[in-house]
């Protein structure tokens, strides 16, 4: 039998007491699921936990204790900490969402500074003619050559 | 998951790894018997453990252990 918890808004945490087990029912918008795997991974060793979905942009989380036996109190504690660690993890994830070009900048920029400086033979031998990328707009010409005075086609008279 | 003889285990696509449920089986194989079954939504496992008295714990161990390598995995879809 579910019973929820006064404390906790209506229909996100339900305790089954013949279970031991205690469902929270997580918002897709609001914890990305990497956020919901760091959560139930901290979890696996004190718990049984169990990730459904039991309609689209919602997951419930069920937390099962060891041993089969818990109490409301001990089972209310549980997944106020896993709610805890949830919100910790999503912010986590936001962090690095948000800093992830800059980390990937200072990496790429560790790891060619640890290659060294470009040998003489290694400049002799880079090819410069290769075009790194396509530019129809021709942002990355000069302005005598995107603006400047094009050559006379042969056979045209001068006014 | 109940206490009856048998157990079904109903594993999201879009939670777990395919892999991950596979490899969770394989690990408890010599303590079940169990049939696997495909859906368009969910991996199902029904189980049943050597010993009925264990039934319960090992699904639930199955089941920690499926997610578990799930997240190692980076998800159901790395």
């Amino acid at each position: 039998m579910s019973v929820p918890y006064p404390d906790i808004p209506e229909g996100l945490v339900a305790v089954d007491a013949a279970e031991a087990a205690v469902h929270m029912h997580v918002d897709a918008a609001l914890y990305p699921l990497q956020a919901v795997y760091g959560a139930a991974y901290v979890f696996l060793d004190r718990c049984y936990v169990f990730l459904d979905r039991p309609e689209p942009g919602r997951i419930r989380v069920t937390l099962t204790a060891r041993g089969g036996q818990a109490d409301a109190g001990a089972l209310r504690a549980l997944i106020g900490e896993f709610a805890n660690e949830l919100l910790s993890c999503a912010w986590r994830h936001q962090i690095t969402q948000d800093n992830r070009v800059l980390l990937e900048t200072v990496t790429m920029q560790a790891v060619a500074g640890a290659m060294g400086a470009p040998s003489l033979d290694d400049l002799a031998s880079f090819d410069f003619s290769d075009q790194g990328f396509d530019d129809p707009l021709g942002i990355a010409m000069s302005w005598e050559e995107k603006h400047g005075k094009k050559p006379k086609p042969p056979g045209e008279v001068a006014p | 998951m109940t206490g009856a003889d048998w157990i079904d285990l109903r594993f999201h696509r879009t939670l777990y790894a395919g892999e991950a449920v596979d490899e969770a089986v394989q690990r408890y194989r010599r303590h079940i018997e169990c049939e696997l079954r495909e859906h368009p939504e969910a991996w199902h496992v029904r189980l049943r453990a050597l010993r009925p008295e264990l039934t319960v714990r090992v699904a639930h161990e199955l089941a920690n252990y499926a997610l578990g390598l799930t997240v190692q995995r980076g998800g159901p879809t790395p």
